[in-house]
C-alpha cells in the first residue's frame, strides 16, 4: 500500500494497552528513500455503495503518478501515494483525513466521492491547514481556500444541457432528483435555467436516497406530460429506475448531468433502458479526441480489467498533473500558501484527456470541455454536442473571490455569498 | 374511463407496493418469525438469488429458469450457513445478530471482490401495456401474482404438508418432536434454507428490475424486519395482513405527499401499530380467538 | 480511611473486578492514561478520544440490553438529536462564557425528554422483546429520513442550517471558560483529557449505581420480569428509568463526537449505524460494564487497524473475526477473557 515501514513501538500490557498496540503501530518515514518524496494521500471508497464509481479514481491517479514518476517526478522529487479505503463511510473519512494530515503528514490530499463525505473533511482540513482536491462533480458552491475542485459544476453543466434539450425536444421540463443537497440545488439549477428560458417546470419530485421501488414516480411522470425529463438520481439503488420507467413504456427524452458520466448505466443495463438520454459530462472514455484514446490505452495497459473510465477517473488523474504544475511553478514548495499564490495567476491549467483545463483563482475551481453525449438504442456513445472551455463562473459572479477572503463555506443559488461592495 | 383508470392507477400501486413488502419479508417470517433468527443477512440472500438468476440467465437459460436456480443457490447457501453458523446459536438469538451481520460484511465485500462493484442487469421482460392515459408494466403484475402465489404455496407447505407439520412441531417444542422421531436438526436446517430459499426467490424476481451490485439486498431489509415485527410470530396470520396494511398506508402517503412521506409513514405506522398490538398482528388474532 | 469510605458502594455482585489487585491494577491503568499524551503525538492523543466518544454509546446500551435486559436498536436517535442539538446552540450563541458546556447539558436534557416520552410510551405499553428494538430503530430511521432532506435554506434554525444529508458543519468545539482565554478543547490533549475524565467519571457512577438497589431490581427484572413484579416493583419504572440513562448517555456521545469532528449528518442515524453500537456491547460482552467499555475500544481500534492495512480485505476480515467471535466466546471476549483471567489467579478472600 505505501512504501514506509511499521514500527511497532513497544509497550507494557495493561489490556487496553493491548489495544493501543493493536491500534497504532508508528509509521515511520524513511528518511533513506533517493529524495524526499511528495506525499499524496488518497481517501476514496474502494467498498461500500460507491465503489462503482470510485474503485477507477484510485488507478487514475495510480496512473498519473507512474507516469510522472517515470519522468522524474515532482519538482525532481518521486511521488508517495497514501491510500486509505473509506468504505463509503463518512466517519471513516473523518478518522483517516486526520491521519494522513497528522501522522502521514503528506503534502496534498486527493479525496471524496459522496458530498456528504466532503462536508465531513472538509472541517478537518481546514482545521489542520491541509491542501486537499475534491475531484468530483458535484452540486456546486463549495468556496474554501484549502480546497481546490476538479470536477464540473452545475453551471457547468446545466447551462449547456437544458437550453439545448429545451430547443431540441420543447419546453415543458420535469425533474426527479435524489432528496438530499446534490438533487434539491441541482434542481434548484435547473428550475431557474429553465425559468431564464422561457421554458416551464411541469414537475419536480424528491426521491429519498436508498428508495429502489419507483411505480408511483412513474405514474406521476405519465400524468406530468414532459417533454423533457431530467434525472438526478444518485445512489445504486435509485438507478433501478431506468430498469422500471423503461418496463413501463414511459420513453420521454431524458437530461442528466450525473448518469453515464460517473456509474456507466449504459455499460451495465441491457439495452434499451437508457436509450434517448442525454448527460453533459467533461470527460467519459468514448471521447473520440486523440488524446482522449491515447489516455484510454494508456490505463488499460495499466489496469487492464477496468470495467470503466469515468470523468472522475479523468478528473483524478489531471489532479495530479495540476498539483505537479501548481508545486513546480513554486519551485518546489508544496506550502497550501505558495500554491494558492500560483493559483492566483489564473493560469495553472493542463492539456488534459478532455481538452485544456484551467483554475479558476476566484472559486478555485476548473474550467472544463463540456461533452453532450447522447445514449443510442443499442446503448453506444454519440456527441451531437461539444462546449469548449466553459468557466465555473457563479461563485465568482455571485460575489466569492477567494483571492481576498476565505469564508470556508458552502454557497448555493438561494443562499449566495454575501455581495461586496 | 378516466375514473376507472385513474382506481386501476391506484389498485396498481397498492399491490406493487404489497407485493413487494411480502416478497421481501416472506423469508424473514419464516427465519425470524418463526425460528427466531434475528438474520441481518437477509438482504444477502437476496442478492445471492439476484446475482445466481443474473448469470445464468445471461449464460442464456429462460428467466423463469434462472429464477429458479437462484432460489436453489440461495436454499443451498441458507442450509450451509444454517449447518456452520445458525444451528450452535438457536438458544441465544440476539447472539444470532451480530453473527449474521458478520455473514452479510462478508459477503457483500467477497462479491465486491470476487465479481466486481457490478454485474450487468438482464432487463424487464414483457413490455408494457396501455390504461387509459398511463401505461404499465406486465412484469410487475407478475410481481404482485407471484406474491400472491407464495403466500397459497407457503400456507399450503405448512398446513397440508407432512414436512409442514412436523417443522412447525419442531420449532414449537424440539425435544417433543424429536421424541416422537423428527430429525429436528434436519428440520431446522431445512426449514432455514426454505426461508433463504424464499428471499433467493424474491431477488431473482426482482433481478430484472434492478441494478446489480452487491449492496442491492440492503434495499429489502428495513422493510422485510418491519413487515415480520408488525406481522408477529405466525406468517399467514400476521405477515400477510402486516404487508397488506403497511402496503397502503405507504401506497396512499406515497401518491399523496411523496416518496419521502411514505417512508416515514411507514415507520410511523410501524410504531403506533407496535404499541397498540404489542405482539404484533398475529399476537392480536390469536388473542382474539382464545 | 475515610478518604475510602464510598469505595465500597463500587463493588457488587453486579460488575466483575473487585479488591485490592483489581483496584490497583485499575488505578494504574487510569494513570498510564492520563499520562498518555504527554508520551504520544497529536494524532494518536486525538485518535483514542476519538475512540472514546463512542463509549458513552455502548455503555448506555449495556445498561439498558446487558443489565436491563431490553435490546434497543435504536440509540443512534439519542445520538442525533443531542448532536444535532448541541450543534444548532453553538452555531447560533457561539463558544463564550462556557455557553458550549450549557449547549451540552441542554442536548442532554433534550435527549432525557425524548427518551422519557419513548419510553414511556414502550414499557408503559408493554412493549418488548424484538418489538422494542424494532420501534426503537424505526423512531432512529424516522429522524434520519426526515434530516436528509432537509437541505434547502427553509431549513434552519436561528443562524444554523440543517443542510440536509451532507450534515450540519461549523459546528464549535467544546470550549471551557478560563482566566484570561478560553480554552477550546480541539483533538488532541485537551480533548482527550476531558473526554477521558468524563468516561472515568461515568464508569464509576455506573458502578455504584448498578451495585445499589436499582441495580438489583433491574437484574431481577432481567432474568424474570414476572417474579420481579410479583416482588412488588414497578417492572416499567425501572426499566424506563434505565432506557433515560442510557439515552442521554448516547446524547453524550453523540455531543461530544459533534464536537470533535465539528459536523453531525444524519447518516449517523442510519441501519448501519445504529447496527454498530448493538455489535460492539456483543463483541465485548454485553452484560458487564467493563466488558464493554475494553471490548469497545478493542473492536474500534482493530476494525480501524484493519482498515488501514487491510485494504479491500478488511472488511472481509473484521466479518470473520466477529462469526468466529460469536462462535467460539458466547459470553463475549472480553468477558471470556476475564473468566480466564480469574481461573489463573488463586482466589483469596479479604
Amino acid at each position: 500500500m505505501n512504501t514506509c515501514t511499521r514500527v511497532a513501538r513497544p509497550r507494557t500490557g495493561t489490556i487496553s494497552q493491548v489495544g493501543l498496540l493493536l491500534g497504532f503501530f508508528t509509521l515511520s518515514v524513511v528518511a533513506a528513500f533517493a529524495a524526499n518524496p511528495v506525499k499524496i494521500g488518497v481517501l476514496e471508497d474502494q467498498s461500500g455503495d460507491f465503489a462503482v464509481a470510485t474503485v477507477c479514481k484510485v488507478h487514475a491517479i495510480q496512473l498519473a503518478t507512474d507516469e510522472i514518476d517515470a519522468k522524474g517526478g515532482i519538482a525532481g522529487r518521486p511521488i508517495q501515494l497514501v491510500i486509505y479505503d473509506t468504505q463509503s463511510d463518512n466517519t471513516r473519512y473523518q478518522e483517516f483525513m486526520r491521519r494522513v494530515l497528522q501522522k502521514d503528514k503528506v503534502d496534498v490530499v486527493f479525496a471524496g466521492f459522496s458530498s456528504a463525505s466532503r462536508e465531513a473533511y472538509r472541517p478537518i482540513v481546514d482545521q489542520l491547514h491541509g491542501f486537499c482536491f475534491y475531484n468530483n462533480q458535484y452540486e456546486g458552491g463549495v468556496c474554501d481556500g484549502n480546497m481546490v475542485v476538479t470536477g464540473a459544476v452545475p453551471e457547468q453543466q446545466f447551462s449547456t444541457l437544458i437550453p439545448w434539450m429545451m430547443e431540441k425536444f420543447g419546453k415543458r421540463i420535469y425533474t426527479i432528483a435524489a432528496d438530499y443537497n446534490f438533487g434539491q440545488i441541482s434542481a434548484e439549477w435547473v428550475r431557474n435555467i429553465v425559468k431564464q428560458n422561457g421554458g416551464q417546470m411541469v414537475g419536480e419530485e424528491f426521491i429519498p436516497l436508498g428508495v429502489s421501488q419507483f411505480s408511483q414516480t412513474i405514474k406521476n411522470i405519465q400524468a406530468a406530460k414532459p417533454d423533457v425529463l431530467v434525472t438526478l438520481l444518485v445512489g445504486t439503488a435509485q438507478s433501478s429506475y431506468y430498469e422500471q420507467a423503461n418496463s413501463a413504456g414511459l420513453h420521454v427524452p431524458m437530461g442528466s448531468s450525473v448518469n453515464v458520466g460517473q456509474a456507466y448505466e449504459h455499460k451495465r443495463f441491457k439495452p434499451p433502458t437508457l436509450a434517448n438520454m442525454y448527460v453533459t459530462t467533461n470527460y467519459i472514455e468514448e471521447v473520440e479526441t486523440p488524446a482522449s484514446k491515447d489516455f484510454v490505452a494508456r490505463f488499460h495497459a495499466k489496469f487492464p480489467n477496468e470495467p470503466y473510465i469515468n470523468q472522475e477517473a479523468e478528473n483524478s488523474y489531471l489532479a495530479v498533473y495540476l498539483y505537479k504544475e501548481m508545486v513546480e511553478r513554486a519551485k518546489g514548495s508544496t506550502k497550501p500558501a505558495d500554491l494558492r499564490k500560483i493559483i492566483g495567476m489564473g493560469d495553472v491549467s493542463f492539456d488534459a484527456p478532455e481538452g485544456k483545463v484551467t483554475i479558476d483563482p476566484k472559486s478555485q475551481h476548473m474550467s472544463h470541455t463540456i461533452y453532450l453525449a447522447k445514449v443510442n438504442d443499442d446503448h453506444s456513445i454519440s456527441f451531437p454536442y461539444i462546449w469548449n472551455d466553459i468557466k465555473p463562473y457563479w461563485l465568482g459572479e455571485a460575489g466569492a473571490d477567494l483571492t481576498k477572503s476565505d469564508p470556508h463555506k458552502q454557497y448555493t443559488p438561494s443562499d449566495p455569498p454575501p455581495k461586496r461592495n | 374511463m378516466n375514473y376507472l383508470s385513474s382506481i386501476f392507477g391506484f389498485l396498481y400501486q397498492l399491490g406493487d407496493s404489497c407485493a413487494f413488502l411480502v416478497l421481501a419479508s416472506c423469508g424473514l417470517a419464516i427465519v425470524f418469525g418463526m425460528m427466531g433468527v434475528i438474520n441481518l443477512a437477509h438482504g444477502e440472500f437476496i442478492m445471492c438469488g439476484a446475482y445466481v438468476t443474473a448469470a445464468t440467465t445471461r449464460a442464456g437459460l429462460p428467466l423463469p429458469l434462472g429464477i429458479a436456480c437462484g432460489t436453489i443457490a440461495a436454499g443451498l447457501a441458507g442450509m450451509v450457513v444454517e449447518r456452520l453458523v445458525v444451528n450452535r446459536l438457536y438458544g441465544r438469538p440476539l447472539d444470532t445478530i451480530v453473527a449474521t451481520w458478520a455473514i452479510s460484511l462478508i459477503v457483500t465485500q467477497g462479491t465486491l471482490i470476487v465479481l466486481g462493484s457490478t454485474i450487468p442487469g438482464i432487463g424487464t421482460p414483457f413490455g408494457s401495456f396501455h390504461v387509459g392515459n398511463y401505461s404499465y408494466s406486465y412484469y410487475r403484475l407478475l410481481l404482485m401474482v407471484a406474491a400472491a402465489v407464495v403466500l397459497i404455496g407457503l400456507w399450503l407447505v405448512f398446513n397440508k404438508t407432512n414436512f409442514g407439520i412436523v417443522a412447525r412441531a419442531t420449532i414449537q417444542v424440539p425435544h417433543m418432536a424429536e421424541s416422537l422421531g423428527a430429525n429436528t436438526r434436519l428440520i431446522y436446517s431445512l426449514t432455514f434454507g426454505l426461508g433463504t430459499a424464499l428471499a433467493g426467490l424474491t431477488g431473482g424476481l426482482y433481478a430484472p428490475t434492478m441494478t446489480m451490485v452487491p449492496t442491492m439486498g440492503t434495499s429489502f431489509i428495513m422493510e422485510a424486519f418491519v413487515t415480520v415485527v408488525v406481522g408477529g410470530a405466525d406468517v399467514f396470520l400476521g405477515t400477510a395482513p402486516a404487508a397488506g396494511v403497511l402496503g397502503v398506508i405507504r401506497a396512499l402517503f406515497t401518491s399523496w405527499q411523496g416518496q419521502l412521506f411514505g417512508q416515514i409513514a411507514l415507520l410511523v405506522a410501524v410504531i403506533v401499530v407496535i404499541r397498540v398490538l404489542p405482539k404484533g398482528i398475529s399476537g392480536w388474532i390469536l388473542k382474539g380467538r382464545a | 480511611m475515610n478518604l475510602f469510605s464510598w469505595l465500597p458502594a463500587l463493588n457488587g455482585p453486579q460488575t466483575k473486578g473487585a479488591g485490592r489487585p483489581f483496584w490497583a491494577g485499575f488505578a494504574l491503568l487510569i494513570a498510564a492514561a492520563y499520562a498518555f499524551p504527554f508520551f504520544s503525538d497529536d494524532y494518536t492523543v486525538g485518535n483514542v478520544a476519538y475512540f472514546f466518544t463512542w463509549q458513552f454509546m455502548t455503555i448506555g446500551l449495556c445498561l439498558i440490553w446487558g443489565y436491563g435486559g431490553a435490546l434497543s436498536f435504536g440509540q443512534t436517535a439519542f445520538f442525533g438529536i443531542s448532536g444535532y442539538t448541541y450543534g444548532v446552540l453553538t452555531i447560533n450563541f457561539g463558544s463564550a462564557y462556557g455557553l458550549t458546556l450549557l449547549a451540552l447539558v441542554v442536548a442532554l436534557l433534550l435527549s432525557a425528554v425524548v427518551a422519557a416520552l419513548l419510553g414511556y410510551f414502550l414499557f408503559f405499553g408493554r412493549v418488548s422483546g424484538v418489538f422494542l428494538g424494532i420501534v426503537t430503530l424505526a423512531v432512529s430511521l424516522v429522524l434520519e429520513r426526515f434530516m436528509a432532506q432537509t437541505a434547502g435554506p427553509q431549513w434552519h434554525i436561528g443562524e444554523a442550517r440543517l443542510n440536509g444529508y451532507n450534515g450540519m458543519s461549523s459546528i464549535l468545539p467544546i470550549t471551557l471558560p478560563w482566566f484570561g482565554e478560553d480554552i477550546a478543547l480541539m483533538p488532541g490533549t485537551g480533548f482527550y483529557l476531558f473526554v477521558l475524565t468524563l468516561l472515568l467519571a461515568v464508569y464509576l457512577g455506573f458502578r455504584i449505581i448498578i451495585n445499589s438497589r436499582f441495580g438489583n431490581v433491574l437484574l431481577a427484572i432481567r432474568e424474570n420480569p414476572g417474579r420481579a413484579e410479583m416482588l412488588g416493583y414497578d417492572v416499567r419504572k425501572y426499566q424506563l428509568g434505565a432506557f433515560v440513562a442510557g439515552g442521554v448517555l448516547a446524547g453524550l456521545s453523540g455531543v461530544l463526537y459533534s464536537s470533535w469532528g465539528q459536523y453531525i449528518t444524519p447518516s449517523s442515524m442510519s441501519l448501519t449505524a445504529a447496527a454498530l453500537p448493538v455489535i460492539w456491547v456483543a463483541m465485548g460482552g454485553r452484560s458487564d460494564i467493563s466488558a464493554t467499555v475494553v471490548g469497545t475500544f478493542v473492536v474500534l481500534a482493530i476494525f480501524q487497524t484493519l482498515t488501514i492495512y487491510g485494504s479491500q480485505y478488511a472488511l472481509v476480515i473484521m466479518g470473520a473475526l466477529l462469526l468466529l467471535n460469536v462462535l467460539t466466546t458466547p459470553e463475549g471476549l472480553i468477558l471470556q477473557c476475564f473468566q480466564w483471567i480469574t481461573r489463573l489467579t488463586p482466589r483469596r478472600r479479604p
